[in-house]
């Protein structure tokens, strides 16, 4: 029972966390810079259950975004697959505590969501007359910084309701 | 053999999965103008779309008084230039009456309200609540009272999704309004630029850009932004200009679609800048 709950998990959040991604987080964005939301939950359940589950997930989020935001179908499937890979290194049975409940995890979610956009940007804006570091610059640090910041949400908000 | 391949796979499987994922992404990435993904891509957003609809609307209530104050400016700014156009028309009818032109002002719109926003640096979208049953179809441009909008990609029955200004795949055919010199618009992933205008184009700042009939996709002038900055190209013989448009994706909340008749014959030609 417990097992199936594992996977039923992820699709349930997909719903809210996507629908506020596309209805709530345009309004606090900053110079079109939004967080990822998406990579936060991706992030968190490739700490929670592992590498494997964490890539599926990732390819899972991914695919489903693309259909319903109207992006290049694949592409954020690419980056989520490689970014949930990615968060799985941090996962395992002895750091799984520090990383998913200490500030370490926005720092997991600043490098794989640098990973994240840099493949993400790869695929929408190969473009050689532009500047290479401003590009990543501006595609994938500004955004990557922004989604770690929210993420901090993720390690506060549990810590507040336990310490009250 | 098998314990072999079973060794194998419990030792790396990790990387078979991410090999797997990651062909089937790049599959997908090449199947993007296939049918069957279209379809799957309208059933998918247009069941969401419904539920963000509803949603949207409750986060939208605090940006309406703001809107509400620009319209009754605009609205102002607009009863005075229609009272000018007015005089102009009445001329205008008149002399085109006298060169036997007939009447192609009168575009149908179709309004339609924006229900939800995929932003990212490089590939903004946004979902609007019209579809096929009010007779739109991908290519048609959104427009807003202050101008380009974008361009629709993929329809279900009651949803729309609009690749906007902001994203690197679309790009527009336009044309300096001042002296009607024309070239292509894209967003390079930080500003909308002009691409390869000749250094003896007479572009100026604050020049007004539109898009221009030679436009397979929008085929009447409709305003898109002034001119913010000239840049000169590396090579020397190339200009890159800097356009900041008249519409922020990023506020608009209601638009129109310009309910165009597509010409067939201009659909026919493999030049059409959408079949990209």
């Amino acid at each position: 029972m417990k097992l199936k709950l594992k996977y039923f998990i992820p699709l349930l959040i997909f719903f809210p966390v996507v629908l506020i991604q596309l209805t709530v987080v345009p309004f606090i964005s900053i110079q079109g810079v939004v967080p990822d939301l998406l990579l936060i939950a991706v992030v968190y359940f490739s700490i929670s259950y592992g590498q494997i589950f964490g890539t599926i997930t990732g390819a899972t989020y991914g695919l489903m975004y693309d259909l319903i935001s109207g992006n290049l179908i694949g592409s954020t499937m690419l980056s989520k697959t490689v970014a949930g890979f990615v968060a799985g290194y941090f996962s395992s049975e002895t750091r799984r505590e520090k990383y998913l409940y200490t500030y370490s995890f926005s720092i997991v979610v600043l490098i794989t969501g640098l990973i994240d956009a840099i493949i993400f940007a790869f695929f929408s804006v190969i473009d050689f007359n532009t500047n290479i570091f401003l590009a990543l610059f501006n595609h994938a640090l500004m955004p990557s910084i922004y989604t770690s910041l929210v993420s901090i949400l993720v390690v506060i908000v549990p810590y507040r309701r336990n310490f009250e | 053999m098998f314990r072999f391949l079973l060794y194998v796979w419990n030792r790396f499987k990790e990387y078979f999965i991410l090999t797997l994922l990651v062909i089937i992404s790049l599959t997908l990435l090449t199947q993007n103008n296939n049918q069957q993904v279209q379809k799957v891509r309208a059933v998918a957003f247009g069941s969401f779309a419904a539920v963000s609809s509803v949603f949207y609307d409750l986060f939208n209530i605090t940006q309406l008084k703001n809107e509400n104050k620009d319209l009754r400016q605009t609205n102002a700014e607009l009863m005075l230039q229609l009272s000018m156009l007015r005089e102009q028309g009445i001329l205008n009818r008149e002399l085109n009456g006298m060169l036997g032109y007939e009447d192609t002002t009168s575009l149908p719109l179709t309004p339609a309200t924006i229900v939800s926003k995929s932003l990212s640096i490089t590939q903004n979208t946004i979902t609007i609540n019209e579809g096929t049953k009010k007779g739109i179809k991908p290519g048609m441009p959104v427009i807003s009272y202050r101008g380009m909008v974008g361009i629709i990609q993929t329809c279900s029955d009651n949803f729309s999704i609009a690749r906007t200004l902001k994203n690197v795949d679309l790009k527009l055919t336009v044309k300096n309004e001042k002296n009607r010199l024309n070239g292509i618009m894209k967003w390079d992933g930080e500003k909308l630029v002009i691409v390869d205008v000749p250094k003896t184009y007479d572009f100026d700042i604050g020049d007004r850009i539109v898009t221009s009939e030679i436009s397979s996709i929008i085929p009447v002038p409709i305003p898109v932004g002034i001119v913010a900055k000239i840049e000169e190209e590396q090579t020397g013989i190339l200009n890159l200009i800097h356009v900041t448009p008249f519409e922020e994706v990023l506020t608009v909340e209601h638009v129109f679609i310009l309910m165009l008749v597509e010409n067939e014959e201009k659909n026919n030609l493999e030049l059409n800048f959408y079949n990209r």
